[in-house]
């Protein structure tokens, strides 16, 4: 039975149907990308699985449990953590601070919360802005807190939104690392990204959504010979990949 | 109930409305534009009264004659303090926005209370007690002339909005600052501007209400409470709303006032803001949940 | 809680807990609050004018609403504006026991923090059900206040418009009554003190945090395990527990309540928001420290140096509001946490953050 069942979620808004009959599975450990056009209804997937839509029709099913409409705060507290496509700081707190929010999912003890945060930030790189705001990290560092965030909950499964964007090469290099890291530690993924590059060094699998459906699925490699996919999608990508 | 005295009621109740409709007006401009809801708009009004017992007392002008002075006067006020106050937190944390214009009524109500003290005081016209008699009604003259300026200050202003280039132009920043911005208007003359008229036509709403009517410093924040109410009810940052609210909230006062009392009559729209608020806060005019 | 120190100093009991302390912001807070909670415990000893000493009672009592509002507030960053209902829940419900009841106040004050809290439980869930942020929110406080004060005016068993009162007998401890002020300024220092104490473990503590994730970010503080709803609630009703036992010692010091006086936006920005906000809002010493500064400061501008003219106080307050959103948006202790984190820098290799908050 797979960690994480999605079973034919729709979401609409008023008219305009934002995801139609998704369904997608993740095992543990596995990691899972899931790309398309820009609007294709990733982050309304994402928003709907993390609890913070309710899907109009279908099902979520983590570790055999249904979780479809369940507050963000209670999924989370199951063990599926999300982040943010454009990251959320903590913005006025400390690094430590934003970290040990996370933490305390797990524990009430604040010596407890410290010590994981801290153990995270190392993991991360990050011990050198611990005591640093938020607010005034630089755009590759927020997006390593976000995923520092995210860890600090002992998830079982992390949603990453896009955590590569905006990111130049050399540190989207040291993100990828990260991100291979993370899933040696047993969490699965389920990652949304644009950065071509990135999914395919990084995804076991790829679901490909066009318009809030499904129009593809399988190993990186098919994925790129699909004629649907290239169509909607890839075909664009060419021009995206040059850098 | 009789007739007479229902459409008595009316007439009062449209009365104080037309007063109502002008602050309203005045704060849901100033809303529209700049999303930002002035918590010292009712120390305006104020401004006006005291503006017009300045003029009568000193220089036995009738109030009428005031109300360009007001209006010139009160228009430059309001754009200074936009200009030099309120410009700095349009995008900070509206807990600071809020800060900062209760400090700047706090402000204004000391000044008014340094310089003319908490006394009441009132103005004198002869024409304070004068009636007409039509329909089997009584029409106070100096409320009827409140009634009409307003009426036709409001059109005025609704007119300016719609089809002069500036009016335009407000009403293009309210919809979109940054499409308005990319379109060559000068958003930050735009908000002078606004804030201006805005607290500009609250304090002609004060000169109106002056003949005969008791002034204190602290009378704004009553109004500014009544002018939340209709800015609500009439959905935020609708001009029309804003209007009809006003008329609609003076006739339900007028009414509460005749069943329950002068001192409670405010507990109608206070109910009516607390309904609004948690049923239909985007108010009449707006989508369902705001 | 000491960050590492590369350079060796020497080291023994008193130098380690003052590093312990001077090293970490929170606590550097703390012993400010302290040092101004001892000088105004001593003030007895050289103020002996009951006129001065009514200011710094009343100044310790905004303290103590300080910092109730500023858990709501300052911590978790809702807009609940009208606090002073809570205020007026406890205050009436403290006099009502004691001049119908008999109930004495020692117990009435706690019985009014109680019928507080539940009245916050109360805004609390009404806010959240039906979805009242930001603006909405702070408008539905101030329609509140307004709403109660229309009650107010007109239930009988509460005095209506009279208000109510108690004539000062003779002084009797378990009456909270007595002959001269200082015993007050000690009770309302002792609530200081417990305030305080409670401001800080909340801070410090996992609800803290979740507090302030709240305040930054509600969404990604649900994203994290954080049921935002709960927290929220709880902050309003600790704030207002905690304003309706200062609103019972409040009553019990000024004799009367009547609704005009105490639903009034003009007090409750002199109570409630102009103490936190000059202080600092959202910090620990904020409130104390702010309350010191407005209420004598007021008051001295309005006696002093204009003669009594009346206004000169809302003209102070209403500058400082403006001047400290202005330049000091972090308010007082902003300004005491910079010139802090210079001095660490200068006197010690430290080199703290940026950060607010201060290692945790």
């Amino acid at each position: 039975m797979a960690l994480l069942e999605v079973t034919g979620i729709t979401k609409r808004f008023g008219g305009l149907c934002a995801v139609n009959d998704l369904s997608l599975s993740l095992d543990k450990g596995q990691i899972l990308g899931l790309i398309g056009p820009n609007g294709a209804g990733k982050t309304t997937a994402f928003n709907m699985v993390s609890g913070f839509y309710k899907p109009d029709e279908g099902d979520i099913t983590f570790e055999g449990k249904i979780i479809t409409g369940l507050r963000p705060d209670i999924v989370c507290k199951l063990g599926l953590t999300r982040t943010f496509q454009v990251v959320k700081p903590f913005p006025q707190l400390s690094v430590r601070d934003n970290v040990m929010v996370g933490a305390y999912n797990r524990t009430n003890n604040r010596r407890e919360s410290r010590q994981k945060a801290e153990e995270i930030i190392e993991f991360l790189g990050m011990q050198d802005v611990v005591d640093m705001t938020a607010g005034s990290l630089s755009v590759a560092y927020r997006k390593r807190l976000e995923i520092a965030k995210a860890l600090a909950t002992d998830p079982k499964i992390i949603l990453l939104d896009e955590a590569m964007a905006g990111l130049r090469p050399i540190e989207t290099d040291h993100m990828i690392d990260l991100v291979r890291q993370v899933s040696k530690q047993g969490i699965a993924l389920l990652l949304v990204e644009h950065v071509m590059r990135v999914i395919m060094s990084l995804a076991e699998r790829i679901v490909v959504i066009h318009h809030g459906e499904k129009i593809a699925e399988g190993e990186p490699q098919e994925i790129c010979q699909d004629k649907a996919v290239i169509d909607a999608y890839l075909g664009e990508v060419e021009i995206d990949v040059k850098g | 109930m009789s007739p007479e005295i229902f459409f008595q009621i009316i007439v009062n109740g449209l009365f104080t409305g037309g007063i109502y409709a002008l602050v309203a007006v005045g704060l849901t401009l100033i809303y529209g534009v700049m999303v930002i809801v002035n918590f010292a708009h009712g120390e305006f009004l104020m401004l006006g009264i005291y503006i017009a017992f300045l003029g009568n007392s000193l220089l036995g002008i009738d109030p009428y004659m005031i109300i360009p002075i007001a209006l010139v006067l009160i228009f430059g006020l309001g754009a200074l303090i936009q200009r030099g106050l309120v410009q700095r937190v349009l995008d900070a944390h509206p807990l600071n926005q809020i800060i900062l214009l209760v400090g700047v009524g706090m402000l204004l109500v000391g000044l008014v209370q340094f310089f003319f003290s908490a006394e009441p005081k009132a103005i004198h016209v002869p024409y304070e007690t004068a009636v007409i008699s039509a329909f089997g009604l009584r029409f106070a003259i100096a409320r009827l002339v409140a009634f009409f300026a307003s009426m036709t200050i409001s059109l005025l202003l609704y007119l300016f909005l719609h089809y002069t280039r500036i009016g335009k132009a407000i009403r293009a920043v309210s919809q979109s600052r940054d499409a308005a911005r990319l379109m060559g208007i000068n958003v930050n003359f735009i908000y002078y501007l606004t804030f201006g008229i805005g607290v500009a036509i609250t304090a002609v709403a004060g000169v109106l209400l002056s003949p005969n009517h008791r002034m204190i410093p602290t009378m704004g924040q009553g109004y500014s409470v009544i002018a939340f109410v209709v800015v609500v009810l009439g959905t935020m940052g609708n001009f029309i709303g804003a209007f009809l609210g006003g008329l609609i909230i003076g006739v339900v006062e007028a009414f509460a006032g005749f069943y329950l009392g002068g001192d409670v009559k405010i507990i109608a729209s206070m109910l009516i803001f607390i309904l609004i608020l948690l049923f239909r806060p985007a108010g009449l005019f707006g989508r369902k949940r705001a | 809680m000491t960050a590492e120190i590369s350079k060796k100093t020497s080291s023994g009991p008193v130098r380690d807990w003052f590093r312990g302390v001077l090293l970490d912001w929170d606590r550097t807070q703390m012993l400010i609050c302290f040092l101004l909670v001892g000088l105004l415990a001593l003030a007895p000893l050289f103020i002996h004018s009951t006129y001065y000493l009514g200011i710094l009672i009343l100044a310790t009592i905004y303290a103590f609403i300080g910092i109730s509002w500023n858990i709501v507030a300052g911590f978790t960053g809702q807009l609940l504006i009208a606090q002073i209902i809570f205020l007026a829940a406890g205050a009436y419900t403290t006099i009502v026991l004691y001049n119908n009841f008999l109930i004495s106040p020692w117990v009435g004050i706690l019985i009014a923090g109680l019928v507080a809290g539940l009245f916050g439980v109360v805004v609390a869930f009404i806010t959240l059900r039906y979805g009242l942020k930001v603006d909405y929110f702070a408008l539905f406080t101030i329609a509140l206040m307004v709403a109660l004060r229309t009650l107010f005016l007109k239930w009988k068993y509460v005095g209506g418009a009279v208000g109510m009162w108690f004539s000062l007998t003779d002084p009797a401890f378990d009456k909270m009554i007595f002959a001269t002020k200082e015993p007050y300024l000690y009770i309302a220092l002792g609530l200081v003190v417990i305030g305080l104490l409670v401001q800080y473990r909340i801070y410090r503590s996992k609800m803290g945090k979740y507090f302030l994730a709240i305040r930054e970010d509600e969404d990604a503080a649900a994203a994290l395990g954080v049921n935002t709803s709960l927290y929220k609630t709880l902050a309003v009703v600790i704030g207002a527990a905690m304003a309706g036992v200062g609103g019972g010692f409040y009553v019990m010091y000024v004799t009367f309540i009547e609704p005009p006086q105490v639903f009034n936006l003009g007090l409750n920005v002199e109570i409630v928001m102009a103490g936190p906000i000059i202080g600092g809002l959202g910090s620990l010493a904020g409130p104390i420290v702010g309350a010191l500064l407005n209420k004598p400061f007021a008051e001295i501008m309005r006696g002093a140096l204009t003669g009594g003219r009346s206004g000169s106080s809302l003209i102070v307050y209403g500058s400082f509001l403006i001047l400290t959103v202005m330049f000091m948006p972090r308010g007082v202790t902003g300004v005491l946490h910079t010139i802090y984190c210079w001095i660490i820098r200068r006197f010690t290799s430290e080199e703290l953050g940026d950060n607010q908050n201060g290692p945790a």
